[in-house]
């Protein structure tokens, strides 16, 4: 069952009788955000994308800095803020962005802008369930503040959909969310809880609305203070709960509850060479990890990752494990943020492509796939197991036939369109760069073997050469490759 | 030749039958039908019975019980021999098959004497020999592309509802159940609506032009087995050493169109020939020491066309393939002629049968058990894409992905490996023994105790040896291994076959 997650572009502020700070207050801190974007065009990765604009919400942190969702700002062209109670449009800039936690701070220059307003600070408890918060911002469209009131439903793990690939913790609430609630503050005592960023739409569900917690935050301010964002660390491991008393029995485990089991390790993960598959984690960073995969933290259960969540750049978390019956204790080092970010929604970069004789070659990546209607097995596979198979250590880059741009030179091969590039003129092929580089070494013809037992395509030096001005003016291509993001 | 993975969306007739059909006060040969080839007598039924057959086939979702079984009509021709030709998906899974005489609706048992379900035919012989004696056998009629056939129906009060069809094209094709590509007849017709299920005779001149196969009615188009394929089955059915199936040459091909491709094969001048793009290791073939790369130019006396066409002296241009497959037999020896980077050779190809039970995924399991093996609660099979249909019409969309792929490409992805099946966990059926287990489901199984699987038959010699009381149950990639407790597994199977009601807990 596939539930389907919208994202809000909602502010809410709430005015409690309990509240510690009046509405006027907050009203001094509350963003109106108007964002004119232009997403890629990834069927035509030359052309220009389609330009949009959409409105959301943020707020005034201290150091003059404005909060918001990554969304609100994603992919902006340009961006301009207002406040309440000031007429004046401001222009703002992304000083910094997180995709996979969907947070972006955003700078404006006009000193003006940050008269009279007030800062809002956030909170460092996480929320008791039950407990009331309220939503302040600017939903449906308006520009007049809205407030909604709810109580804390449940924190967990929830896919944040923005990226599609990260999940983090998630504080869910019965307080009306709506589209442009999004980047506004959710507001207890006070103090900001969360950051309301995404609803529900399933055909059972109601009143669903989550926040970014303030855990969230933090990381993504902290991880910024350098002056640059390095993602989320993760152990790139599966685990499997250890529940089956003879598989705890024959992993020399007592009866008490602890332990998940190492199901796999991927090749150049945080656990690459330090753990191994069937290997058990017991504790991390001396929290004992129970047998369904939660820990105890803060004195809240919440999923082993959540451990791993907190971490940074550089940082190492302390694993003890049984290894073979042997407790082991080993370290695990963050060296970097997983690079292979295919199956994730990416922004703010331009589509990378290669045209060769009216070939038009793409890596395979969520965006690509939205844009395209390929519907191939091989591609639908290679792009679902391309962590869990490895498919990355040889093809870092899949590379796809997209598209045929017909003329003389390729009228034989629109059968190809969807097939995945293996080698050039017998070189392996594991980048769109390598690509390139092997269809600018000088041969009289190119051998492209894609994958499967499919005849090769063959591509003559001067056929395509001689085509290269002819298929650019017929089909309006401005440049025949991009190779960097 | 790659693999067919789905049926062709053609609606069947049975769509269209439900119930039985409403009396037509009339016999089937209106004025307007004068014309049609089939002389009176036949109309009379003489040449045709109604064929039912009762199938149950096994749910691959549940290996140890069967679907609910369901009828199938359709109408048997009568051969020479008191045989009766009937598609073989009209027999598929049979638990019981008849034969009723049209006129008095007389009944006789009927026994399965040969089928192969890759071309789609089956031969039938009723229990009693005296009930075909008076009929009067078929025998087999070649038609052309331009002939007018006539479509065999049968009317509820046993006369012949005959439908003029119009062949218009003879090419190679697919067929419905295997991977293999046959001759087919494709024809112009707009049948009526009448309960008999699947199959109908297509006649010519009161002979037997062909088996209908499937029926479109909304661009009242149907695709008939022609009668060289049926030919090549009679004979294969009549061999003394037992029926083999239609042979292959082990190539699969690609147009020569594109002169680019053309230079790089080494062609330099003529527009012919077929680009060899793979070859079965271990195939006839590769046994003759055909190589990926060459160009197939000739078969014999018969030059081969840049799509792989020759000039057939019946059907005119049609594949290569009808002359590897339905002119050949198992054992048939044919001389390709092939360039190789420009040099032409001549090479002598033994083409032979591929049993398609051989793959390591099979295309189609009809008529035999699914084996499958339950320890403690945990239900082992062996991938098949029969297993895969379970997923319904739309399967090669909804089924496991990563099954759907190794079964797609499962040449290339497989060429060396040592398993004749591949084994999976296909779920769990909860049991004291699989806790925490519940929720595994379709994954492949590489060893038990450290035992690698080459099929579910190794799964018994794998359990004898238990690693400390415990069995381990390795699989490719997460969860990596789990573990059961092998005297806890053995104690449970009373329990466990009373609680799901199993008739066994293995068939291997």
């Amino acid at each position: 069952m596939r539930r389907s997650v919208w994202i809000l572009f909602v502010l809410a502020v709430s005015c409690l009788p309990a509240r510690a700070i009046s509405i006027a207050e907050v009203r001094k801190s509350l963003v109106h955000i108007t964002t004119t974007a232009q997403d890629p065009n990834y069927r035509v990765p030359w052309n220009p994308g389609p330009i949009n604009s959409g409105a959301g919400t943020g707020f005034i942190l201290s150091g003059q800095r404005i909060l918001t969702n990554a969304h609100v700002v994603s992919n902006a062209r340009f961006i301009s803020v207002e406040r309440e109670n000031d007429p004046k449009h401001y222009i703002a800039k992304v000083r910094h962005i997180g995709h996979d936690c969907d947070l972006a701070v955003l700078e404006v220059s006009d000193p003006q802008f940050f008269e009279g307003t007030a800062a809002l600070s956030l909170t460092n408890q996480i929320p008791q369930i039950e407990s009331s918060v309220s939503v302040y911002g600017y939903p449906i469209g308006g520009n007049r503040l809205s407030v909604t009131t709810g109580v804390v439903s449940r924190i967990a793990f929830q896919q944040y959909s923005h990226s599609m690939a990260d999940s983090h913790l998630a504080i869910q609430t019965n307080a009306a969310i709506n589209p442009g609630n999004s980047g506004g503050p959710v507001l207890q005592e006070g103090k900001v809880i969360g950051v309301a960023f995404q609803g529900f739409s399933g055909d059972v569900a109601q009143n669903v609305g989550y926040m970014i917690p303030v855990s969230v935050i933090q990381r993504f301010l902290k991880d910024i203070e350098d002056g640059h964002y390095d993602r989320y660390m993760d152990l790139s491991i599966t685990t499997f709960p250890l529940l089956n008393p003879a598989q705890r029995k024959a992993l020399g485990l007592e009866n008490d509850g602890r332990g998940v089991l190492v199901g796999s390790v991927i090749s150049g993960g945080a656990c690459d060479g330090v753990l191994k598959p069937g290997d058990v984690i017991l504790s991390l960073d001396g929290h004992p990890v129970q047998s369904d995969g939660f820990v105890e933290l803060d004195g809240e259960r919440v999923e082993m990752p959540e451990i791993v969540e907190r971490k940074f750049k550089g940082d190492s978390v302390a694993v003890h494990i049984l290894r073979a019956k042997d407790p082991k204790d080993v370290t695990i080092r963050f060296n970097a943020a997983w690079p292979f970010q295919i199956q994730a929604s990416h922004y703010d970069i331009r589509p990378r492509y290669l045209l060769f004789g009216g070939l038009l070659f793409q890596p395979v990546s969520r965006d690509f796939l939205q844009g395209n209607p390929i519907d191939s097995l091989r591609v639908r596979f290679l792009y679902h197991f391309y962590i869990s198979d490895e498919v990355f250590k040889d093809r870092p880059d899949l590379i796809v036939l997209s598209d045929v741009l017909p003329d003389p030179v390729n009228t034989y091969l629109g059968g190809f369109r969807g097939a995945i590039v293996d080698t050039i003129n017998g070189e392996k092929i594991k980048t769109l760069d390598a690509m390139a580089a092997a269809l600018a070494k000088p041969a009289d013809q190119y051998v492209i073997k894609m994958m499967g037992e499919g005849r090769p395509i063959v591509m003559e030096r001067a056929a395509v050469e001689a085509a290269r001005e002819r298929i650019q003016a017929r089909y309006n291509v401005r440049n025949t490759q991009n190779l960097s993001e | 030749m790659p693999p067919r993975l789905a049926f062709l969306g053609a609606l069947l007739l049975s769509a269209l039958l439900a119930g039985p059909a409403p009396l037509f006060a009339k016999a089937a040969e209106p004025a307007s039908h004068a014309a049609a080839p089939a002389p009176l007598q036949a109309l009379k039924a003489a040449s045709v019975v109604r064929v039912n057959a009762t199938s149950q086939p096994y749910d691959f979702l549940r290996p140890w019980s069967k679907r609910p079984p369901f009828q199938r009509r359709g109408v048997g021709a009568v051969l020479p021999g008191g045989r009766v030709l009937i598609t073989a998906e009209q027999v598929a899974n049979a638990t019981y098959l008849e034969l009723e005489k049209p006129d008095s609706g007389e009944k006789s048992p009927a026994t399965l004497e040969t089928v192969d379900y890759e071309c789609n035919l089956a031969l039938l012989k009723p229990a009693d020999p005296s009930f075909l004696a008076p009929f009067k056998p078929l025998a087999l009629n070649e038609a052309a592309p331009g002939d007018t056939l006539a479509i065999w129906q049968l009317e509820a009060n046993g006369t012949v509802l005959n439908t003029r069809a119009l062949l218009t094209t003879a090419e190679v094709g697919d067929y419905p159940i295997g991977d293999i590509d046959l001759l087919l007849y494709r024809l112009t017709a707009s049948l009526q609506p009448r309960e008999g299920g699947l199959t109908f005779p297509v006649i010519k001149a009161g002979g037997l032009a062909g088996m209908l196969l499937r029926f479109d009615a909304r661009s009242q188009t149907a695709d008939a087995i022609p009668a060289p394929v049926i030919r090549h089955f009679l004979q294969a059915a009549d061999a003394k050493s037992g029926y083999v199936g239609f042979p292959h040459a082990g190539i699969h091909t690609a147009s020569l169109r594109d002169p680019q491709l053309r230079r790089y094969a080494g062609l330099t001048n003529g527009t012919g020939g077929l680009y060899i793009r793979y070859v079965h290791p271990g195939g006839p073939a590769d046994k003759a020491g055909i190589q990926k790369g060459d160009v197939l130019l000739a078969i014999g006396k018969n030059a081969i066309d840049q799509d792989g066409n020759y000039a057939d002296p019946h059907y005119g241009k049609i594949s290569v393939q009808h002359l590897l497959s339905c002119a050949s037999f198992d054992g048939t020896q044919v001389l390709f002629k092939i360039a190789r980077q420009g040099k032409e050779i001549s090479l002598p190809v033994v083409l032979r049968y591929q049993d398609p039970s051989q793959s390591l995924i099979e295309p189609y399991t009809i008529d035999r058990a699914p084996r499958y093996y339950i320890l403690g609660g945990l239900v082992f099979q062996e991938l098949s894409r029969q297993f895969l249909k379970e997923w319904g019409s739309e399967w090669t969309r909804k089924a496991p992905e990563r099954f759907l792929y190794y079964d797609a490409h499962q040449e290339e992805l497989f060429q060396n490996d040592p398993r004749s099946r591949i084994v999976i966990l296909s779920n769990v059926l909860p049991s004291p023994c699989t806790v925490g287990y519940e929720e595994l489901n379709c994954l492949v199984v590489t060893q038990i105790n450290g035992v690698a699987l080459k099929s579910l038959a190794d799964i018994e010699a794998a359990l004898a040896k238990p690693l400390d009381g415990f069995h381990h149950i390795t699989f490719q990639g997460h969860p990596g291994e789990i573990v059961i407790d092998a005297a806890q597994a053995t104690a449970l199977e009373p329990a466990l076959l009373r609680n799901y009601n199993l008739p066994s807990l293995k068939r291997l």
